[in-house]
């Protein structure tokens, strides 16, 4: 696989190093991680850098996680590219939200490694 | 759009002082189910999936007599708002703190730090969501705020009159942390 260069954005951390240390147990590699703790400064960082997957919380203060896909499709950042949501929320009305919003995937936490390779494969594949 | 800290997509909206059909229906639906919410083996079942997806680790329910006695503890808040108000509260000594921290990131801690409180505002925040998941009317129609942390010593907690509240007390390893699930109103 070619190097996967991935933006996690999660007001957390901790859950931002469970999340990659989990894409390279899924067998992401090279993985190159960049990392926000914001929407806003996950906006700003899509301005500056090219990604191949992105990963984000929804419950975060300021900027939630389905503003910050809101806004990367109404701002045409990163075209192309899966959004895979990362919450704790997991209601049938929850994933209906962050899919019309525009993401691709959904990963209920807590999680397993095997879990995010089976959500995040697949679109990495076809994308 | 967040409510008192909580996100308000949950939140039921009153129009012209009274209840819509959804809310009525709603309303019934969750006293219908408040056998389930308070039932503590979805507490004991949401422990259980978050320290062994996240920390690789079998927490068990300690029904002894147990008191934390370290004089510095960690307690993690994370609110409910909607249908359901109320709070999770995830309580553990210094030390208990610490080693789940350690396991959660694979990194060595010396004392409760930055990454060792956003990490226990992280495990409340999954206790919270997987405790509101096991009932379907509470998953769908009750938010949760960010968490709040707060560490220090001879402090006490005190809720006034909940509507009922879970509280238990697991361990692991040698660690032992207590987490209280609170409700004080179902709408």
């Amino acid at each position: 696989m070619s190097e996967v260069r991935t933006l996690i954005v999660d007001d957390s951390s901790v859950m931002r190093k469970i999340v990659e240390r989990s894409l390279r147990q899924a067998g992401l590699d090279p993985l190159v991680v960049f990392e926000a703790g914001s929407g806003t400064e996950g906006l700003d960082m899509l301005k500056n850098q090219q990604v191949d997957l992105i990963l984000s919380d929804i419950n975060m203060p300021s900027m939630d996680g389905l503003e910050f896909l809101r806004q990367i499709r109404s701002q045409n950042l990163a075209p192309g590219v899966p959004v895979v949501m990362i919450t704790t929320e997991s209601s049938e009305e929850h994933v209906k939200q962050a899919i019309l919003s525009g993401a691709q995937g959904y990963i209920r936490k807590p999680f397993t490694a095997e879990q995010v390779k089976e959500r995040v494969l697949p679109l990495l594949n076809a994308a | 759009m967040q409510v008192n800290g909580v996100r308000s997509a949950a939140i039921v909206q009153k129009r012209g002082g009274g209840i819509t059909e959804m809310e009525r229906a709603m309303t019934l639906s969750l006293r219908e189910s408040v056998h389930l919410i308070s039932d503590p083996k979805s507490l004991d079942a949401s422990v259980e999936e978050v320290f062994q997806l996240m920390l690789g680790v079998n927490s068990q329910r300690y029904s002894g007599p147990v008191e934390i006695v370290e004089p510095e503890s960690v307690t993690a808040v994370v609110g409910f708002g909607g249908l359901l108000s109320g709070a999770c509260v995830f309580r553990s000594g210094a030390s208990a703190a610490i080693l789940i921290a350690q396991h959660m990131t694979g990194m060595e801690f010396d004392e409760v730090d930055d990454t060792v409180k956003d990490g226990i505002g992280e495990i409340c925040n999954m206790l919270a969501g997987a405790w509101k998941g096991k009932v379907p009317d509470l998953a769908a129609n009750t938010g949760l705020s960010v968490p709040a942390v707060i560490t220090g010593r001879d402090y006490n907690l005190h809720v006034q009159a909940p509507e009922f509240k879970l509280h238990h007390t697991y361990h692991f390893d040698n660690a032992t942390f207590e987490v209280t699930i609170i409700c004080d109103g179902l709408q």
